[in-house]
């Protein structure tokens, strides 16, 4: 079959985005604007290489806001929409900044290596953590947040490309490491803004 | 004078390639997403860059946007992005139609050129030429600006 789908469906039952947060839970939460976890519920803790070489680890970033997010470098439209809005937000927080780590987290294991990843991330802003690894490390992570990934082959293309359908909103988890907030995409930059700064108040 | 200046100004246009102003199509606010030189590139996973602009149709007649070309990029191809419940789905599109007095904007999670295969880093400020090819308007290029 010439169609390949590397797939990650996800449906399971006890993923975290499976209670998908709609606006109408913001009130309830701090006053989040884009899409709150009410309650807030401890954000799954993951391990992944990073792209400079040494490990990451969820857990180990408590007294940040951690804004995670997922996709692959040759994505030309939605994962650097996603990366220059991040950017930008970083910019607009000024010092407080320094209390927001951007995880980038790729769904292209087979094209995304290291150092492609740390080119891809760097153009945006070089504190931007980029993270890979073999499909099975990528997959649990994929998975514990709830994010679907399917391949999707480019009929005709030469040599052979494809695309990847993926999920691509924003997640933040507060300084105690809690998942608050699941921002999808086109959400305005200002709510996000919005919702860091909350959470660095709290 | 003021002939002379016209004269001069279409001259400038002609060579920069830029759509003359009475063409019934329209090309605005013309930008191509920065891509950094990519190491390890095997064939099939160069760079990639979105390209975005703004169509106008000024005329009486429909058109439709059916192809497109850059002078950084192997090829270009017409794209959509469509976002299904928060999975983002992107598929190549044959056309793009531009009804008479329609404005169809490229834009970010929307169509788009994805630029595919470039032969250099895109970095902000650098411009592209980004030619997009009508069905009844024909090849018309535009200078975009790489943000």
């Amino acid at each position: 079959m010439a169609r390949r789908l590397v797939a990650v469906i996800v449906l399971a039952a006890g993923c975290v985005a499976a209670g998908a947060p709609g606006p109408a839970a913001a009130a309830g939460s701090a006053g989040l604007r884009s899409g709150a976890f009410d309650p807030p519920r401890p954000a799954p803790d993951f391990a992944l290489p990073t792209t400079q070489g040494g490990e990451f680890r969820l857990s180990r970033h408590l007294g940040k806001v951690v804004a995670l997010t997922f996709g692959y470098t040759s994505c030309p439209d939605v994962c650097p929409t996603v990366l220059a809005e991040l950017s930008q937000l970083r910019v607009r927080l000024g010092a407080a900044a320094k209390r927001v780590q951007v995880v980038y987290v790729s769904v292209d294991p087979e094209r995304d290596t290291a150092s492609r990843l740390r080119a891809y991330t760097e153009q945006f802003d070089r504190t931007f953590l980029g993270l890979t690894g073999t499909p099975d490390q990528l997959t649990t992570v994929w998975k514990a947040y709830g994010v679907s990934v399917v391949r999707r082959d480019l009929p005709g293309s030469q040599p052979p490309t494809y695309l990847i359908h993926h999920s691509a909103s924003v997640f933040l988890i507060d300084p105690t490491g809690r998942l608050r907030v699941m921002a999808p995409f086109g959400t305005p930059v200002d709510d996000v803004l919005h919702d860091v700064r909350a959470l660095l108040k709290e | 004078m003021r002939s002379l200046l016209v004269l001069a100004l279409l001259g400038l246009l002609g060579a920069t390639g830029v759509v003359a102003q009475d063409a019934p199509i329209r090309l605005e606010k013309p930008w191509v997403r920065r891509a950094p030189a990519m190491p390890d590139a095997k064939p099939g996973a160069e760079s990639n860059a979105g390209g975005y602009v703004t169509i106008l149709n000024r005329g009486t007649a429909p058109d439709a946007l059916v192809g497109a070309s850059a002078d950084v990029a192997a090829r270009v191809e017409l794209h959509e992005t469509r976002n299904m419940s928060g999975m983002m789905m992107m598929e190549p599109v044959a056309k793009v139609e531009v009804a008479p007095g329609a404005r169809v904007e490229l834009r970010p999670g929307s169509y788009h050129l994805m630029l595919i295969g470039l032969t250099r880093a895109l970095t902000p400020g650098q411009t592209v030429d980004l030619t997009l090819r009508f069905e009844r308007a024909g090849a018309l290029t535009t200078r975009a600006t790489v943000r």
